[in-house]
């Protein structure tokens, strides 16, 4: 059976999310883990996680930051918590993170999350020679190379069906120095700011820009929706399905997540009909923020179009 | 005296630059191979190239490394062992690697060839050194992110070889953490299409409805709009050699395989000068304010310590107007002197002719400028320029240059400071 993650921005949306069939919550400190709707607190994580497990649900943590060595000295701290806690996984894209989880002996399965970089089998297959249980695709590998990779990975997927999709994490605090340079606007750093960037002469494009204690962000020109593509995913065996709402509205992001658990359900029971899927891609685009907009990202790309 | 003087990497993107990298300095070359390299447009060396280039190197006591840093996507790494094992028996010292696919190739399936994990990996911290040191790598690229201190730190718990960006452009993000070319033009960042994205200008908006912009761009000193970019001024750590050497660095690399045969030739042979001057006296050491003024001569931005002191500010980004740099050409090499008549013969590389100031530069930070006052062609017939590429003039030169030397025009503007 399929499974569905979504990144939590409260417990009370959690709630609502495992309501609406979401299998699995992803959630984290921004100090360990990358672009996340809110910075869990031990205690406040505690609570979720307490939460999370009574629902009989799964909780994923993220300590998928790089790490300089300020803060690569409280990742085994963090990593026994987690493992007190019972997480049910943790992701980590940096290896010196992996290597603490090693030494530690720690019973706490870990899926690779390097970003971008996730491109290929034979580094998913390395990632799994070093513990790795499951490892989250590069956003930017199209459908035609899922087919040839899928096949060949030794660890299940996680890729993104819904959401913002993170293209650029720079260590440097680019809105600040913009804003101190034409001395204006100092204040509007942070996500909730809703900046966003435009490329030259293309007015209508809109790549969403915050800062955060991990650098600058930005993010693709439209969220991520691969409602309409589930039929063929689910045919490769895609097993685990990310739902980011980082940017989504959080009262509507559950309804987003529904939509998703019901086409998984459907295509599970060989139930779902074009008619459906659309209906529920709709559901999706009725929930979607005012100021996104959705399409396929690199699925329907040609590996041969890219440069 | 230093006994851990670190080694010079200068970038060589042809054979010409190889060798010329090495006469004016470099200990070490790097290089990209037909495969697997971020720089599809540099002149990338076959394994008969690689050969030559490694013969050179290894009889001027100097290694040649192989960049095949393409982060890669299903497919691309059919053909990698032998490839690495091409590349060893064709003697190069070491490859340059970020995917571990590749790493992991390269380490079973060419035993015997030194592996070194790119920058592109970006590792900042002690623990990752280590992971990848287990795995069986000799050296470290870190990050451009990493700071002096943290190098210090770094050092401190493990003796894996480091090797640091010292001087050249810079990414703006994490290396290997940007696909922005790849979602704007469909060209893979991560192999080797970067388009540079990060320098371009953008606007800068808040929008809580599609359509509805409040634009956020303010104005620079000059009162004009200030476009929103994300281009970093480039890395110059010239000002601060001791403080490399002494952090534990064991390699000193200069970016720019795609840069000319006067910009390695130049930044090399400063370097070289720097790192050999301090680590032959550390005590006396001075920095020699002409190796920064000739770090200007190449310079295409402006230049700063990136973050090796502390986090980027709007300093070490390119906004505003642009201050002034001096702007050198590269206008010939010696052919030959004729010490009796005093003449240089030369063979040129861009138009220059009477009245031009001129500079004659070679190996070991030889310097000497002249006028031009007369020159003749190849039938010894007088002539006011030469226009045409690799033509071979010669007029005459007081001072006793040497074959080999390179000849740029001299500049007009006089040098900005090291921007700190």
């Amino acid at each position: 059976m399929t499974e569905l993650i979504a990144s939590v921005a409260s417990i009370d949306q959690a709630k609502a999310l495992m309501h609406a069939g979401v299998d699995t919550i992803y959630a984290g400190e921004d100090y360990f883990g990358l672009r996340l709707p809110h910075s869990f607190q031990r205690a406040e994580l505690t609570t979720l996680i307490k939460e999370v497990h009574a629902q009989g649900k799964q909780i994923q943590v993220a300590v998928n930051a790089i790490f300089h060595n300020d803060r690569i000295v409280h990742v085994l701290d963090y990593l026994q918590f987690l493992a007190q806690q019972k997480v049910d996984r943790i992701t980590i894209g940096d290896p010196g993170a992996i290597r603490i989880l090693h030494q530690s002996q720690l019973d706490l399965p870990y899926w690779y999350d390097g970003a971008d970089l996730v491109t290929n089998s034979r580094q998913i297959n390395f990632w799994a020679q070093q513990g790795a249980k499951g490892a989250v695709i590069a956003n930017e590998v199209p459908y035609r190379e899922l087919v040839d990779l899928v096949p060949n990975v030794q660890i299940p997927l996680q890729i993104l069906v819904y959401g913002a999709a993170a293209i650029h994490q720079s260590g440097r605090p680019l809105l600040s120095n913009y804003f101190n340079f034409v001395q204006d606007h100092q204040d509007k750093l942070d996500r909730a700011k809703g900046l966003f960037i435009s490329e030259p002469h293309k007015p209508d494009t809109h790549y969403s820009i915050y800062e955060d204690i991990n650098g600058t962000h930005i993010f693709a020109n439209n969220d991520v929706d691969l409602m309409t593509q589930l039929p063929k995913l689910a045919a490769l065996a895609v097993s685990h399905w990310f739902l980011d709402g980082v940017f989504a509205d959080p009262t509507n992001f559950p309804k987003i997540a529904q939509a998703f658990a019901q086409a998984r359900d459907l295509l599970a029971s060989q139930s779902l009909t074009a008619a459906k899927l659309a209906d529920l891609d709709d559901l999706v685009q009725a929930n979607q923020p005012a100021n996104r907009q959705l399409d396929t990202g690199f699925f329907k790309i040609d590996p041969s179009d890219v440069k | 005296m230093i006994t851990n003087k670190p080694e010079v990497l200068a970038p060589a993107g042809t054979m010409e630059k190889l060798k010329v990298a090495i006469d004016y300095g470099a200990d070490a070359v790097y290089i990209g191979g037909d495969a697997y390299g971020l720089r599809s447009r540099a002149g990338n060396f076959s394994f008969a190239e690689m050969a030559e280039g490694a013969a050179y190197a290894h009889a001027h006591g100097a290694k040649v490394y192989v960049a095949a840093n393409i982060v890669a996507h299903e497919g691309d790494i059919n053909g990698a062992g032998e490839y690495f094992r091409q590349v060893r028996d064709h003697h190069i010292d070491a490859v340059i690697v970020s995917d571990p696919s590749l790493i992991e190739i390269a380490i079973t399936q060419a035993p015997g060839l030194a592996v070194h994990l790119s920058t592109q990996a970006s590792a900042t911290n002690w623990e990752t050194l280590k992971f990848w040191q287990d795995l069986g790598l000799e050296r470290i690229v870190l990050a451009r992110e990493v700071g002096l201190d943290e190098i210090k730190e770094i050092r401190k718990h493990t003796d894996i070889e480091i090797e640091a960006f010292i001087h050249g452009a810079m990414c703006i993000g994490y290396s290997g953490r940007c696909v922005l070319s790849n979602h704007m033009g469909l060209r893979d960042a991560n192999r080797g299409g970067c388009a540079q994205n990060c320098r371009w200008k953008y606007d800068l908006f808040e929008m809580p409805a599609l359509g509805d912009k409040t634009e956020l761009l303010g104005e620079n000193a000059d009162g004009k709009l200030e476009d929103f970019s994300m281009s970093a001024v480039d890395m110059a750590m010239i000002e601060h050699i001791p403080e490399l050497v002494e952090a534990g660095v064991n390699s000193l690399k200069i970016e720019g395989r795609m840069k000319t045969v006067h910009y390695v030739s130049t930044v090399a042979n400063v370097y070289h000068k720097a790192v050999s001057d301090y680590c032959a006296n550390p005590a006396n050491y001075q920095l020699d304010e002409a190796l920064v003024d000739e770090l200007w001569k190449v310079a295409q931005r402006e230049m700063s310590t990136g973050f090796y002191f502390n986090t980027p500010t709007a300093d070490d980004e390119l906004f505003g107007k642009r201050r002034k740099r001096p702007q050198f050409k590269f206008i010939g090499q010696v052919l030959g002197y004729d010490a009796q008549a005093q003449v240089v013969t030369v063979q040129q590389r861009n138009n220059f002719g009477i009245g031009d100031k001129i500079e004659f530069y070679g190996p070991n930070f030889s310097h000497y400028s002249q006028t031009v006052t007369e020159l003749f062609d190849e039938d010894d017939l007088a002539i006011e320029r030469a226009p045409h590429a690799m033509q071979v003039v010669h007029f005459s030169c007081p001072f006793p240059v040497q074959k080999g030397d390179f000849i740029r025009a001299q500049a007009i503007e006089k040098p900005a400071p090291v921007q700190r």
